[in-house]
């Protein structure tokens, strides 16, 4: 009898131990849920933001804007072509205009014997379009660039005035470009000297090129 | 619950350090691609014109006090508004002979030049000399004019040469402005 009583406090011994082994194997499983659920918590915000644009067209303001010039150049002339600069785009710009001019040939109508001589380049803006006819501006003049060596603007050089320049979208420049030649030159029994600028011919590109305005810093 | 708290805040720092090494890495191309420029081109061709004007008779030889003549045409494909001539009168052997120059729209007839006496281009021209002689006569592209050389007391074989020199911008046409 006293033998049976003490397999039976064995066997309840057992049973506790497996009850309490279950019972410590459920906490850590539910530990481990708990560390798992919190790594995988999220929050979610939506923002939506558009590029601006930068956009410089060019187009005739009267005349024919930038062409081929038909006429034979000689020392002293002056061409015009009458372009409009506009900002199309939908960002302002910041100073810093700049205008570059390549030829092709790079000679650009100058024999590099004398310096200073060759094409030269000037710009001036009109508050309102050119007349064709005279050349003349009806309304007020800003000088953009004063004349320049066609040769030293392989390097795009600053415009002036620039804030008045297409600073502001939408905004348009009426600007005369005029291309002249400078060339003190001897032909002797018909003949042209042996470095010469003489019958040459180039192909002028002019480059105009704004900055963005800086940057904006917005807190909404 | 406190285990839990933990591991989250340890996952907010662990992608809060990740979204600033990832923004430290696109700072440099978004600051770079800040400059943003537009630009627009435009095209044209220039040529230069050419100036010179070519005498067809550039070297005379005078054994008599006889005229002789050349016709100066301009070659170039600018018009002028002067002309210039280098004249070199050799030495002669006897005597001291000089020359004069004469200029005539047409062809000289009979050393006349419409039945007058011409133009003269510069005064007297000594033996020997080299002299630089300028015209102001106005002569279109392909237009030519007439020289004439007048000597006065040839006693021996004397050689006048002609040179043309055309300088711009001095000798060409007045500027022209175009608006197009």
């Amino acid at each position: 009898m006293s033998k049976h009583t003490r397999n039976d406090d064995q066997e309840r011994s057992y049973g506790k131990l497996a009850v309490a082994g279950l019972l410590i194997a459920s906490v850590g499983l539910l530990a481990t849920a708990g560390v798992y659920a919190g790594l995988t918590a999220t929050a979610t915000g939506a923002e939506q933001v558009t590029s601006g644009s930068l956009d410089l067209t060019l187009t005739p303001d009267v005349g024919v804007g930038f062409s081929n010039f038909t006429g034979k150049m000689a020392p002293g002339d002056t061409d015009n072509v009458y372009v409009n600069l506009n900002n199309t785009g939908s960002l302002a710009t910041a100073a810093g205009m700049t205008l570059g001019v390549a030829g092709l040939p790079l000679n650009a109508l100058a024999n590099g014997l004398v310096v200073g001589e060759g094409l030269t380049v000037a710009a001036t803006q009109c508050s309102v379009a050119w007349t064709l006819v005279t050349g003349v501006c009806p309304g007020a003049t800003t000088p953009v660039l004063a004349t320049t060596q066609v040769s030293a603007l392989s390097t795009p050089a600053a415009l002036l005035n620039v804030p008045t320049l297409v600073a502001a979208t939408g905004q348009v420049a009426h600007v005369q470009v005029s291309l002249g030649l400078v060339a003190t030159e001897t032909s002797t029994n018909g003949v042209a000297p042996g470095s010469t600028i003489q019958g040459l011919t180039t192909t002028l590109t002019y480059t105009f090129t704004e900055q963005q305005r800086t940057g904006v810093a917005t807190n909404q | 619950m406190t285990h839990r708290t933990t591991r989250s805040r340890a996952g907010r720092t662990a992608a809060l350090v990740a979204v600033l090494l990832l923004g430290v890495g696109l700072v440099p191309p978004l600051a770079n691609a800040a400059g943003v420029r537009g630009a627009t081109t435009g095209t044209s061709s220039v040529t230069a014109g050419t100036w010179g004007v070519t005498a067809a008779t550039t070297s005379m030889v005078f054994t008599l006090s006889l005229d002789q003549s050349s016709k100066v045409t301009d070659t170039g494909s600018v018009a002028l508004v002067a002309q210039s001539y280098s004249v070199t009168v050799s030495t002669t052997a006897l005597g001291s002979p000089t020359f004069r120059v004469f200029q005539c729209a047409v062809a000289w007839v009979a050393n006349l030049c419409s039945l007058g006496l011409g133009t003269p281009v510069g005064g007297t021209l000594a033996t020997p000399s080299t002299t630089l002689l300028t015209s102001t006569t106005a002569l279109a592209v392909g237009a030519a004019v007439y020289l004439q050389v007048e000597p006065l007391l040839v006693l021996s074989s004397t050689t006048v040469t002609l040179s043309t020199r055309v300088t711009s911008p001095g000798q060409l046409r007045a500027p022209i402005r175009t608006n197009q």
